[in-house]
């Protein structure tokens, strides 16, 4: 199980990335014009509160030592108070993780199950009508802009049929999942449909591959052909475009959150970026790295497993 | 021998494009026997995979059709069965292997559970069942630990050992038949005796008829019953292998056997004898103490990897002017390494290589600008190494213009002068590599090469795609330009029969050393290293009395240890 060692040391790299990662979101946030202590008094603002707040924050210190301070509570495990809703940073982002992680999750489970058969039924048709249709919906899928698919979606099954919640999100596991049907319907409409482009073309190539040609030669079905060699073959390009589209769905999500009203990460960092609550917004874009790189890493794993040759 | 096992009669096949029909098989008749070797002979384009195709209609393109003929097995005609019939006829009456096992495998899949695939779907075995079966098979193909190889996957093994694992999956169901499309042409020599001597083997002991695809008339000596010549879909000629290769009844066939690398040739010796080297001259390249190593790939993000693979390990080699000299060896060797480090394409790690006394390591600026404008390389793959959208005139012209020594209006006189040299008509200058043959193709790469005036040509594998019969016109091509340009030839090759046939010296090269060098007549009449002798007899020789390397084999015997691993000790120098 040599191929797997990288599981064990491919972490040390992750903490190179992160302390990239946090410079430049912290010296990000800062360069956005404006002042957190501004915003949060409104019009009660006058120079001696602003100060005070400023003070009170942390923010009249010197940037090195503001961004030292930073790192020494990651280090305590904690990520700063929130200017505007006075909790801590972390305790704030655990009740918004939930629903986002569901979300996405659904949404790539929901992508894989309609881009596996798409795929399936264009390549096994290729320039058949089938094979036609399949391009046609993927290129539909890629075109519409999210919106106006969920509100297309919300529409049609929301308030013509009503089979699903219009927005919100629920408490029960069973509540929680008719709420994110149409949120992750959007997401996979679009996502499917790249991941399909990919899949069929690779596909395509196997079916004509001369290991197809082989696995006929000596008398397998063609239903056995396609499931059992060319599906394989055929995987790997495909996990790292998932990959790649995951990593951008996880901080992506704030469109169809909106539209939803679903309580996520999404629509926490869009908040905290109006408001100029540095601590948020840092804390937020921490997370998204970290679940990006992990989304990779997992990618990895993924495709180690599919493919005996790869060695990482 | 009893009946016929395959009657194959007016077979006829038509590819239909765009409204054009071309006939790919013109109404072609054989016969096959149990326990009879077939071998189909002919150059590409003649229709020989095609047919094999045809027998188990799996055509390679929906526009090709069957279009007339019968091909009957064991009282059936094939071509009127259904395709769930079919599929049963594939697995369980016919095997079929291919030229290339590497990507005629499932890399994703266990060798074991490839062979099993057949057994557990066509015989209905279970899992255990079939996987006993498929350890006994890849016993009987040579693989020396059955059980543990079980489990490996096609990239863990050696180019010979695929193939095994290719025949081990045709022959998973007892077929009466098999189909062997080229099986040993991507294999070394030495690997490519052991898998004609366990196809001959098998047969023995199954009662196997075999159809072997080659356009390797050695080949067909040395292991066919009886031989089929094809060309442009028509079967030609047929009959016993002794009778053909002895008294050809057609010009084609005698063309071929004349083309054979293995036949002595007059002109060959005149040659070496008209350029003898000057050795009191100065050497044109000198080679010292040369080693080339490659990183292996290091673990993780900051560690860097190790130079622990020797490619080229400590070679001197000295070439004097006028000299043609054959570097010989097998996959591995790094024969194609030393001619890169030659010409500065890779780093050396240690050693010395000096071109006209100015040294690659110490000058390499200077030492490059020399072996830019006085070496040139000739590839193995023609089409590979010629930029597809450049016409080969306006290819020539790049080289010219950026040599800069031939003026603006000398250029198209100059192209002209060099498709002449390298005998190609004037007419291809405005021709893009689509629309040339692989000949063709090879002849620009030549002229390419000639277009800098080079005092040093080398020349990697540079005849190993084409067919034998363009095989020998390009080695007469290289023949004649030696002697007019006075060339220095440095001609990497697998194939000890072609540098026999050009060479003056050869080098034989194994594992990143030289084992063995001198001249070809005196080398190849006496090798001195046992590797040397090993692959001069793994030769397949146009004459069937001249048999395969059986001597350097044990006899049969009880014994499990594969034959392979025992051949492999004996010629092995480590």
């Amino acid at each position: 199980m040599h191929r797997y060692r990288f599981v064990l040391f491919r972490p040390v790299q992750f903490l190179p990335v992160l302390f990239g990662i946090s410079i430049i979101t912290f010296i990000l946030v800062r360069l956005i014009p404006g002042d957190p202590a501004r915003v949060l008094l409104g019009t009660r603002s006058t120079p001696t509160a602003i100060a005070r707040i400023r003070a009170q924050y942390g923010l009249d210190e010197p940037l090195w030592l503001q961004y030292f301070y930073f790192l020494e509570n990651l280090g305590k495990g904690e990520m700063g108070k929130s200017i505007l809703y006075k909790i801590d940073v972390l305790k704030l982002i655990a009740t918004r993780i939930e629903p986002t992680l569901s979300l996405v999750l659904t949404s790539v489970l929901l992508s894989i199950l309609i881009a596996v058969p798409m795929s399936a039924i264009a390549a096994r048709n290729n320039g058949r009508l089938a094979d036609h249709a399949v391009r046609i919906v993927s290129t539909f899928g890629i075109g519409f802009p999210p919106f106006w698919l969920a509100l297309m979606l919300i529409i049609l099954f929301s308030v013509r049929l009503g089979i699903f919640p219009v927005s919100g999100y629920g408490e029960t596991i069973g509540d929680k999942l008719a709420h994110l049907a149409l949120p992750s319907l959007t997401i996979a409409l679009s996502l499917s449909a790249v991941l399909t482009r990919s899949l069929r073309a690779a596909m395509i190539v196997a079916l004509k591959s001369d290991l197809a040609t082989a696995a006929r030669a000596r008398g397998m079905p063609e239903n056995i052909v396609f499931w059992r060699h060319v599906l394989p073959n055929s995987l790997v390009p495909t996990v790292n475009l998932l990959a790649v589209n995951t990593g951008w769905l996880i901080g992506g999500t704030v469109v169809v959150e909106t539209v939803f009203a679903l309580p996520g990460m999404g629509q926490l960092l869009v908040r905290a970026i109006f408001s100029r609550d540095y601590m948020v917004v840092q804390g937020v874009a921490m997370v998204f790295a970290c679940a990006t790189v992990l989304v990779n890493f997992f990618a990895d794993i993924v495709t180690v497993s599919l493919d005996p040759r790869v060695r990482l | 021998m009893t009946g016929p096992v395959l009657s194959v009669r007016d077979l006829t096949a038509r590819v239909s494009i765009d409204g054009e029909t071309r006939t790919l098989i013109d109404a072609v008749s054989f016969d096959l026997c149990r326990g009879e070797i077939l071998g189909l002979v002919g150059e590409s384009g003649s229709g020989k995979s095609m047919i094999c195709r045809a027998l188990v209609k799996l055509l390679p393109s929906p526009a090709i059709a069957i279009t007339g003929g019968s091909v009957l097995l064991g009282g059936r005609d094939l071509l009127a069965l259904d395709e769930d019939v079919m599929r049963a006829v594939r697995g369980v009456e016919i095997g079929m292997i291919f030229q290339n096992p590497t990507s005629h495998l499932d890399p994703v899949m266990r060798i074991g559970d490839q062979i099993a695939e057949g057994i557990r779907y066509h015989q209905g075995f279970g899992r255990d069942q079939a996987r006993l079966a498929a350890v006994d098979i890849l016993g009987q193909v040579g693989f020396p630990h059955p059980e543990r190889q079980f489990d490996s996957y096609p990239h863990e093994l050696s180019g010979g050992m695929r193939q095994r694992a290719m025949i081990a999956i045709a022959l998973s169901c007892n077929p009466k038949i098999l189909i062997a499309d080229e099986p040993t042409t991507a294999l070394d020599v030495t690997i490519q005796a052991q898998i004609l001597r366990l196809l001959l083997d098998l047969r023995d002991k199954r009662g196997l008829s075999i159809i072997l695809i080659t356009h390797d008339l050695g080949i067909v000596a040395q292991t066919c019953d009886s031989i089929a010549v094809l060309r442009n879909g028509q079967l030609l000629e047929k009959g016993p292998k002794r009778r053909v290769l002895a008294e050809p009844q057609h010009a084609y066939t005698a063309s071929l056997l004349k083309s054979h690398p293995s036949m002595p040739e007059e002109g060959g010796v005149m040659a070496v004898t008209q350029v003898a080297p000057q050795m009191t001259a100065r050497p044109l390249l000198e080679i010292d103490d040369l080693v080339v190593r490659f990183p292996t790939p290091g673990l993780g993000l900051f560690k860097k990897g190790k130079m622990n693979i020797s490619a080229v390990n400590g070679v001197s080699l000295r070439i004097m002017p006028g000299e043609t000299v054959g570097i010989v060896g097998e996959s591995g060797s790094g024969k194609s390494t030393l001619a890169r480090a030659i010409l500065g394409l890779t780093p050396l790690t240690s050693g010395h290589i000096s071109f006209e006394g100015s040294d690659l390591a110490q000058q390499r600026r200077l030492t490059l600008a020399k072996l830019r404008t006085e070496a040139a390389m000739v590839f193995q793959d023609p089409y590979n190494a010629l930029n597809p959208r450049l016409t080969i005139g306006d290819m020539l012209a790049e080289v010219l213009a950026v040599q800069g020594n031939t003026s603006q209006v000398g250029i198209s006189n100059r192209i002209g002068e060099l498709l002449d040299l390298v005998e190609l008509d004037r007419s291809f200058a405005t021709r893009l590599p689509r629309s040339m043959s692989g000949g063709q193709c090879q002849r620009a790469g030549i002229a390419r090469a000639l277009a800098v005036n080079p005092k040093l040509i080398i020349a990697d594998e540079c005849v190993a795609a084409l067919d034998v019969t363009i095989q020998s016109q390009i080695i007469e091509l290289f023949r004649d330009l030696k002697v007019r340009m006075n060339l220095t030839l440095l001609f990497i090759a697998h194939d000890l029969a072609i540098v026999r046939n050009l060479c003056d010296r050869v080098v034989v090269m194994h594992r990143g050393e030289i084992v063995e060098e001198g001249r070809c007549n005196v080398v190849f009449a006496n090798p001195r290293h046992a590797y040397t002798a090993a692959l001069i007899s793994a030769i397949p020789d146009i004459d069937p009395d001249k048999p395969l390397p059986q001597g350097d084999l044990p006899p049969r015997s009880e014994s499990k240890t594969p034959r392979a691993l025992r051949f492999r000790s004996l010629i092995s120098t480590q």
